[in-house]
């Protein structure tokens, strides 16, 4: 071991390197740049070139040329009726499995928001103890296996589930609503991702200065004109950042629709994953999937971002 | 709001008892509004814990069901040690989980700094991208990665392809959560170490790191969690041989007979547990809130 | 709207043909590189299901061989199909006779070596002549019945009256004097639900070409004019389904639990459900219009080093002696009819001897011909929206 001579240089060389700004910033950037590069948009580049070859039916083989087939299919040859308010068309299972996913993740991010506002705005008002209590009772479930989660609500819900054999219990139901299926993803999806949604709005309420409520209030203004015109616009980039942080995992949702849907409701997620491990096994038609999904994402967060400032997102 | 306006208007013309009721009625309401707060606000965290104790409770119970009830018994516990895949399951991903997390905390401090220390063309997009992996959904990540590995790169599905993948999951939480503290952090103090003759790396040492290892820390704690909690991205890249807890959960739920669930409820249990002891340990350490809620800054700069 | 959304052609990043090539050049040398065989006792990597890994069965192959067997467990032929097809370092997959074609297409897997494999001249005649149906080539088979089983469907007695076993029950709303809405299940698998709709319709349409096309083929020949009346009775069906479950353990549990009346099922599960779960108001019948059987066909890799010491295990896996702790292990039979031999009374009238001619009866699974594949695969991703 005659590592001090080579540490001494090897520490030499890298004091140097710090010392300028320009190697400083290729020692701190190279190597994240790298990574991503290399683990996220190589793959996704690849994908999309999977996505634009096809796989031959006899011998699950990908023939390596390009073709649209998988593309067309997402969008033509659809059967099922499906009305989206005047518009009526024949829905291919992709079609249907996004709106089932938006509309489903609309839902949840809906439900998270108002359920979260409520509380992240009692916790800013609350002591010290008070506080430090909350926030342990609001990080346990979050830090808690996603997967934990999802499966105390598969022992919540069906038909012999918690809720309904309470219910029984009391000479009630069973209730339907307490089946299996989209009422008990929803909740999934909401338990599931609300701690997100309550610390982003948490973290920008912080910031509210009562000072300012107060006066507005001693000034005659309504409880809701206050939330309306000092509340809101206070708190609309942590709104916006966490209606983000659940609407975009709950779109792309695999374990909560897998386990508490008892394979009849199909969202996007499920259906990528059959095409690309299932027994359709088909890599390319899943590629395809999954470059509309994230083009859809993309714009959605293009639009966010016109409006929010992604260092405000911070701190989730 | 009429009403209040026609109180300030005329209170001249009011009794005092008149206007001790209104009072009292305002202030009842006020009451009754800061009960429905806190209410509400407990009814959250009811929502967030039940299912959750509905857990602990059934890891206690003869049977996975809530009803017919058949007694208490420690049964489902004592069967935890006996389990040679649940433990290797977890060995496993306390492997991936502290590789991935290792690996993304280097790179994303190094990131950190990068992004706060220097102006460069493409740092808004290098932000970006590097906030994108925890974004994206685990399935298109976990397909995306899948097909990457398997056609274009030598890396078979395995413990490597995960640790991998993790570790780019894992870059973003450790980017935000150290960018934030490094924003917020008084740079004059390490200029002042520099004036003194200390090079980038004593200043580092001395200087910047005693201030942001809480910060490093966190990250590190964060990408842990999500790399030891994730099912989906390591569904596709972690092939048959290699078996993290949340795919041998995930086998319990789908074969759920009353056997299964109930070590299942068994093993979710002591997660929680585990995760309550770990929890409460790092609040009282550090300022664990303070950095999921981003407001670190506030309580302990200087 | 999504309608007129196109991927934009130019934006995206393609890769040539020939990087595609050089890519997959390499990952074939680098898999190649992965295997390497080594001395001494031979290990055989198997890929297989759960029942194979039990003690008992690992134990009497190790005891009758002088090899290591090595057991990954998995839960479904295609990803078997997948790992090998992948190039991962499996010696023997079992997976179930309808992928077995597509591990010959592909070009994974060995003829089998007649002469290693000896039992096989003793496994029912029947599973023959399915193999010479579905995956003989130039006179060569490639793979091995190991055990079979077959479905029909199960129903509560308590709730669901006596009645002609009929696929009936699961479509028509006044076949029984019971309601069934939402109480019905089906497996969460193409391969399952699609015939049970082919066979179904044979009948009620009076048109036996949907049970031709499950029949005369070596694989289902199913037209697309089929396979859409199939997939629209499977979604005017779901409002009488509780789910589709895809495990058979999730079926007992939810049956005991009185979530379901009628369900689609193997003849396993309800054993099962009988003999260790004590459960007496269950009955399992073979409806009339036709039943589908399995069988799991244990294939050898062409990748495989010890082409023939695996062979000897498949041997192993249908004799006598290791036949029966697998019987054992899965509550199901053995396509070698001298295994129930070494059962004991119980075990024979559970998972022993059948007759032949209750044989000559089922159908076997197989899978979808090429030409109607997409279309068999999105009229499913349908019936699941």
């Amino acid at each position: 071991m005659a590592a001090p001579d080579r540490d001494e240089s090897l520490r030499a060389t890298l004091v140097g390197a710090l010392s300028s700004d320009r190697t400083g910033l290729g020692v701190t950037a190279l190597p994240g740049a790298v990574w991503i590069a290399l683990l996220l948009l190589a793959p996704l580049a690849f994908m999309t070139a999977v996505s634009f070859v096809t796989r031959d039916p006899l011998t699950y083989q990908i023939v390596w040329e390009p073709s649209l087939e998988n593309y067309r299919d997402l969008f033509v040859g659809g059967t099922t009726e499906y009305s989206l308010g005047p518009v009526g068309f024949q829905a291919t299972a992709f079609e249907q499995a996004m709106l089932l996913s938006y509309a489903i993740a609309t839902v949840a991010t809906v439900l998270c928001l108002v359920l979260a506002f409520p509380l992240a705005y009692a916790m800013t008002r609350l002591g010290d103890r008070a506080f430090k209590v909350t926030i342990y009772l609001v990080l346990l479930p979050f830090f808690t296996m996603y997967l934990v989660r999802a499966y105390s609500w598969r022992l919540m819900f069906g038909g012999s589930g918690v809720l309904n054999q309470a219910l029984g219990a009391v000479g009630v139901g069973p209730v339907g609503l307490f089946e299996y299926g989209v009422p008990a993803i929803i909740v999934g999806l909401t338990h599931a991702y609300f701690p997100y949604m309550l610390i982003t709005l948490y973290a920008s309420l912080d910031g509210l200065d009562f000072s300012l409520v107060e006066a507005a209030r001693d000034l005659g203004a309504s409880r809701v004109d206050v939330v309306k015109d000092h509340i809101v616009p206070l708190a609309l980039p942590g709104i916006i950042g966490g209606s983000l942080f659940v609407f975009v995992p709950s779109v792309g949702a695999f374990i909560t629709p897998q386990i508490l849907g008892l394979g009849t409701v199909q969202m996007i997620g499920i259906l990528i994953e059959r095409r690309a491990i299932g027994a359709a096994s088909n890599a390319p038609a899943a590629g395809a999937a999954s470059v509309i999904v994230v083009l859809t994402i993309v714009v959605a967060l293009l639009v966010v971002f016109r409006y929010v400032d992604l260092d405000e997102l911070g701190g989730a | 709001m009429a009403t209040e306006t026609d109180e300030r208007t005329e209170p001249a013309e009011r009794t005092d008892e008149e206007f001790g009721d209104r009072l009292i009625d305002w202030r009842t309401r006020e009451q009754l509004l800061q009960v429905g707060l806190y209410g509400t606000a407990a009814l959250m965290l009811l929502f967030l814990w039940v299912p959750l104790l509905v857990i602990v409770f059934l890891s206690f119970t003869e049977s996975p069901n809530l009803l017919p009830f058949e007694g208490f018994t420690l049964y489902n516990y004592t069967r935890v040690p006996g389990e040679a895949d649940l433990q290797s399951s977890v060995v496993t991903s306390f492997g991936i989980a502290t590789l991935s997390a290792t690996i993304a905390t280097a790179i994303g401090v190094l990131a950190s700094f990068a992004l706060t220390r220097y102006r460069f063309r493409f740092r808004e997009l290098y932000r970006t991208f590097g906030i994108v992996p925890m974004i994206i959904p685990g399935v298109i990540l976990g397909v995306g990665l899948r097909f990457y590995f398997q056609f274009l790169l030598p890396v078979e599905p395995g413990f490597l392809a995960t640790v991998l993948t993790h570790s780019l999951y894992g870059l973003p939480f450790v980017l935000l959560i150290v960018t934030a503290r490094l924003y917020t952090f008084d740079e004059s103090l390490e200029e002042a170490a520099r004036d003194l003759g200390a090079d980038p790396l004593t200043t580092f040492r001395d200087v910047t790191f005693p201030v942001i290892a809480p910060a490093i820390a966190a990250g590190f704690l964060f990408a842990w969690v999500r790399s030891f909690e994730d099912y989906i991205r390591a569904l596709f890249v972690s092939g048959v041989e290699v078996t993290p807890l949340t795919q041998w959960m995930f086998g319990k739920i789908t074969k759920a007979s009353a056997e299964n669930l109930n070590l299942l409820n068994s093993v979710s249990t002591l997660v929680v547990l585990v995760i309550a002891i770990a929890l409460a340990a790092a609040m009282n350490y550090g300022n664990v809130s303070g950095y999921v809620a981003g407001t670190a800054h506030e309580d302990e700069e200087e | 709207m999504s309608r007129q959304e196109r991927p934009d052609d130019d934006g995206s990043r393609r890769i040539s043909r020939r990087s595609y090539l050089a890519a997959v050049g390499a990952s074939t040398t680098a898999f190649a590189a992965g295997c390497t065989g080594d001395g001494g006792t031979d290990t055989i990597n198997v890929i297989t299901w759960n029942d194979f890994a039990q003690d008992p069965v690992v134990n009497s192959v190790e005891e009758n061989l002088d090899v290591n067997v090595e057991i990954t467990t998995s839960t479904s032929s295609t990803e078997m199909f997948t790992r090998l097809n992948e190039g991962d370092d499996f010696d023997i997959a079992v997976p179930n006779n309808n992928l077995v074609p597509r591990f010959l297409s592909a070009d994974l897997i060995e003829p089998v070596d007649m002469d290693v494999v000896s039992n096989y001249g003793d496994i029912y005649e029947k599973f023959r002549s399915f193999v010479d149906q579905q995956f003989t080539q130039d006179g060569d088979a490639f793979g091995v019945p190991i055990r079979w089983g077959w479905y029909g469907y199960a129903y509560n007695t308590d709730e669901v009256p006596d009645h002609d076993p009929s696929y009936r029950i699961m479509f028509e709303e006044d076949y029984v004097d019971t309601d069934l809405d939402s109480q019905i299940v089906m497996y969460d698998e193409a391969a399952k639900t699609m015939p049970v709709a082919a066979l179904y319709l044979a009948e009620a349409r009076d048109d036996p070409s949907y049970e031709e096309a499950l029949t005369q083929d070596d694989r289902m020949t199913f037209t697309e004019q089929q396979i859409q009346d199939m997939r629209d009775l499977l979604i005017d069906q779901k409002p009488r389904l509780e789910g589709y479950i895809s495990s058979d353990t999730t079926f007992i549990q939810e049956f005991q639990q009185g979530s379901f009346l009628v369900g689609h099922s193997g003849r396993n599960e309800i054993v099962r459900l009988q003999e260790n779960q004590g459960v007496e108001n269950v009955e399992f019948v073979v409806p009339q219009e036709g039943a589908m059987a399995w069988y799991e066909t244990a294939v050898v890799a062409s990748a495989s080093d010890n082409v023939e010491t695996a062979w000897e295990v498949v041997n192993e896996y249908i004799s006598p002696g290791t036949g029966a702790e697998l019987a054992r292990a899965g509550k199901s039979p053995s396509c070698n009819p001298n295994v129930a031999d070494e059962l004991n009374e119980t075990e024979q009238e559970l998972y022993g001897r059948i007759d032949p001619q209750r044989i000559e009866r089922f159908i076997p699974f197989k899978d979808i011909d090429p030409d109607v594949a997409d279309a068999y695969n999105n009229a499913w991703e349908e019936v699941k929206s």
